[in-house]
C-alpha cells in the first residue's frame, strides 16, 4: 500500500465520527436555518426601501443563495486551530509523532474529511430554507462544477492559515485572539455577510486581491454568476496562496519541530 | 540475547529564559543526567521515580521525539531522533492519560485507520486483529462507540491498538490510571501474558507499585536524572527491605512489647501490630518478648508493601542530592 493512501482513510474516519454526533449535528442545522432566515428578512427590507430588483447585480433570491453558500462554507469550518493549538499544550502533538504520519497531512486530512461533509449538510439544509422562501434561481451545470471545483480549494486554503494559527501555541500564551481576528476578517473582507460588489468601487480591488475573498465570495459568486473566466482568475489565485501559504507552514513547523526536539514541546 | 535498548551517558539538558527584560537569565536544568543501561529483549521493564524525575524526556528520546544534549541511545540498533519514522513502526505507545482511539466511532474503526497508517499487509491485520480482540477480550464492545465504553473496556482497547503493528518494544506510560481494582489487575495481566508469549520487550512508568509488581521483573529507579537503583524487583524488595510488620493475636490480654528497634503500630487487648527493623534487632528475639507477652494464638510476618519501598528509595536519593539549576547568565 502506497504511503498516501493513509491519508484518505484519516478523511473517511474523521467524516464518520463527524456524523455520530447527532445532536451537534441538528444543533448546527437549527443555527444555520435561523441566520439564513435572519439575513432574508434583512434583505427584503432593503429591497423593498430601496426600490431595486438588483444589488450589486444580485437579485434577492440571488442574495440569499449566494448567502446559502458562503454560510454554508464558514459554518462548516472545523476548529482547527484550537485543535492544533491543544495538541502543542497537551503534548498531544509529540504521540502523534510516534506514528509513522506526518502530522500536518494527518489534520489536513481530518479536517478536509469533517468539512465536506458538514458542508454538503449545510448545504442541503440551506437550499431547503432558500428554496421554500425564495425559490430556485437559475443554475447551470458549467456553473456548478465549476463551482465544486473551487470549494476544496477553498478549504485547504483556509486549512492552512487556520494551522499556522494552531502552530502559534508554541510562542504564544494564548493563539485565540489571532484566530478571532483571522475569522471576523475571512467573514467581513471574505464577503460571508455581503458580496465584494456592495463595497465601494475602489475597495473591491483590494479585496479581491486578499486572500479571504478566495475562502468565501470567491465560490460564492461562481455559484450564482457562473463565468468560466473568473473561475480561472480563482483558481491562479486560491492555488497561488496555497503555494505560498504551504512554504510559510513548512517552515513554521520546521521551526516548531526543532523546539519540539530541544525542549520537548 | 540482544539488546532492544542500549543507553549510555545520555544526557539531556534544558534551556529555557527565567525573568523578564533586563533580568532576564538563561537557565539550564539537566533533566536526563549521563544515564547508561540496557535492556534485553523481551525484558518487562518498570522504569519508575518521582514527577520530574526525568522519565518522561527519557522516553521521549528513546521514542525519537527528543533529541539529547550528549551521549548515545540506540533502540532495536537504531538511533531514535535520527531514524524516528523507521523506528515508529517497530515501537508501540500507550500513554493513559492520551487516547488514541477516536472518541465517538467504535475501536474497531480505530484499528482499521491503525491497520492504514501503519500500511499493514491485509490478511496479516485480520489475523492479528483477531487474536488481539480474543486476548483483550474486545468482542463485545468493539461495535460500541468509545464515548459509551468504560475507562477498563477503553484502556484494553487502547492497549491493543498498540500492539497491532506487531511491535517489539511497547512503551506503557501509566497505563492503569484511573482503573478500578479488578479491571486494573485484568489489564496487568494481559500485559504480562502478552510479554511472557510474544516476547515483546515492555517498558513499563508508573506510579502504582501493583503495576510495577505483576508486570516487571525489573525496575530502574530514577531521580533528578540518575539512575538511583538499577535491580530485579525481588532485590529490591530484599535490599530495601530491613524492616518486617508482625501481626499478632494474643488468647487474653497481653502485656506490652518494648524491645530497642520495635515501634508498635497497633496495641489492643487482644492484638499487637509490631514493625522490626531487623538491622537494630534480631527476629529471634524480638519472638521471643513477644511470647513471653502473653498466649500466642497467631503470628503472621510480612514485608511491608513495595509501595513504601519505593517512597523509601524516592526519599533517600532526594536527601542526598538537591536539584541542579545552573545560572549562566
Amino acid at each position: 500500500m502506497s504511503s498516501w493512501q493513509k491519508y484518505p482513510w484519516i478523511a473517511l474516519v474523521a467524516a464518520r465520527s463527524n456524523l455520530a454526533y447527532w445532536g451537534d449535528v441538528a444543533s448546527r442545522f437549527i443555527f444555520l436555518g435561523v441566520v439564513l432566515y435572519i439575513f432574508l428578512r434583512l434583505w427584503q427590507v432593503t429591497y423593498a426601501q430601496m426600490g431595486a430588483a438588483e444589488l450589486g447585480g444580485f437579485t434577492l433570491a440571488q442574495m440569499l443563495w449566494y448567502l446559502v453558500i458562503t454560510e454554508s462554507i464558514t459554518l462548516s469550518g472545523p476548529r482547527v486551530a484550537q485543535a492544533v493549538d491543544e495538541d502543542v499544550r497537551t503534548g498531544v502533538l509529540s504521540v502523534q509523532l510516534v506514528r509513522p504520519m506526518s502530522y500536518p497531512l494527518f489534520r489536513l486530512s481530518t479536517t478536509m474529511g469533517e468539512r465536506l461533509v458538514r458542508f454538503v449538510m449545510n448545504l442541503l439544509v440551506g437550499s431547503v430554507v432558500a428554496l421554500v422562501f425564495v425559490g430556485p434561481i437559475k443554475l447551470e451545470g458549467a456553473g456548478c462544477l465549476i463551482f465544486l471545483l473551487s470549494v476544496p480549494a477553498a478549504f485547504i486554503l483556509d486549512f492552512l492559515t487556520n494551522f499556522s494559527i494552531g502552530l502559534g501555541a508554541f510562542w504564544l500564551e494564548d493563539t485565540s485572539g489571532l484566530l478571532l481576528i483571522y475569522s471576523r476578517l475571512t467573514m467581513i473582507l471574505g464577503g460571508m455577510l455581503l458580496p465584494l460588489e456592495l463595497f465601494p468601487d475602489w475597495l473591491q480591488p483590494v479585496l479581491k486581491a486578499l486572500p479571504f475573498s478566495s475562502v468565501i465570495y470567491g465560490p460564492a459568486h461562481l455559484l450564482v454568476h457562473p463565468d468560466w473566466s473568473a473561475w480561472a482568475d480563482l483558481a491562479i489565485r486560491q492555488l497561488s496562496f496555497i503555494l505560498v501559504l504551504s512554504l510559510f507552514v513548512a517552515f513554521l513547523y520546521r521551526t516548531a519541530l526543532k523546539r519540539v526536539f530541544s525542549n520537548g514541546g | 540475547m540482544s539488546n532492544a535498548v542500549k543507553v549510555e551517558k545520555l544526557a539531556k539538558v534544558f534551556e529555557f529564559n527565567k525573568g523578564r527584560g533586563f533580568s532576564k537569565t538563561r537557565v539550564e536544568t539537566t533533566a536526563v543526567d549521563r544515564i547508561s543501561f540496557e535492556v534485553p529483549e523481551g525484558q518487562s521493564l518498570a522504569f519508575i521515580g518521582p514527577n520530574g524525575a526525568g522519565k518522561s524526556t527519557t522516553i521521549k528520546m528513546l521514542t525519537g521525539i527528543l533529541r539529547p544534549t550528549s551521549g548515545e541511545a540506540e533502540v532495536l540498533s537504531l538511533v531514535p531522533w535520527r531514524q524516528r519514522n523507521k523506528l515508529s513502526r517497530l515501537i508501540g505507545a500507550v500513554f493513559g492519560q492520551r487516547s488514541q482511539l477516536w472518541y465517538h466511532l467504535p475501536p474497531r474503526d480505530t484499528f482499521e485507520l491503525l491497520s492504514r497508517i501503519y500500511e499493514l499487509d491485509r490478511s496479516q491485520y485480520l489475523r492479528r486483529s483477531d487474536m488481539l480482540i480474543e486476548r483483550f477480550a474486545l468482542a463485545s464492545f468493539l461495535d460500541t462507540p468509545v464515548r459509551k465504553l468504560s475507562l477498563g473496556q477503553r484502556m484494553r482497547a487502547e492497549v491493543a491498538a498498540s500492539l497491532l503493528h506487531q511491535p517489539r518494544i511497547v512503551f506503557l506510560d501509566e497505563p492503569t490510571i484511573g482503573l478500578d481494582v479488578v479491571a486494573r489487575q485484568e489489564l496487568r495481566d494481559v500485559i504480562r501474558e502478552w510479554n511472557r508469549e510474544e516476547g515483546v520487550t515492555i517498558f513499563l512508568t508508573s506510579h502504582d507499585a501493583g503495576d510495577i509488581e505483576s508486570v516487571s521483573r525489573r525496575v530502574i529507579v530514577i531521580n533528578h536524572g540518575r539512575i538511583v537503583l538499577d535491580d530485579k524487583i525481588s532485590n529490591m524488595r530484599r535490599r530495601y527491605l530491613s524492616s518486617k510488620v508482625l501481626n499478632i493475636k494474643f488468647h487474653d490480654e497481653h502485656s506490652e512489647v518494648a524491645v530497642n528497634g520495635v515501634t508498635v503500630l497497633k496495641s489492643t487487648g487482644y492484638a499487637l501490630k509490631l514493625e522490626v527493623d531487623c538491622q537494630v534487632v534480631g527476629m529471634e528475639e524480638v519472638l521471643h518478648h513477644v511470647v513471653n507477652a502473653g498466649s500466642v494464638a497467631d503470628i503472621t510476618i510480612e514485608d511491608p508493601p513495595l509501595e513504601e519501598v519505593i517512597a523509601h528509595i524516592y526519599g533517600q536519593a532526594g536527601s542526598s542530592e538537591a536539584a541542579e539549576n545552573v545560572e549562566v547568565s
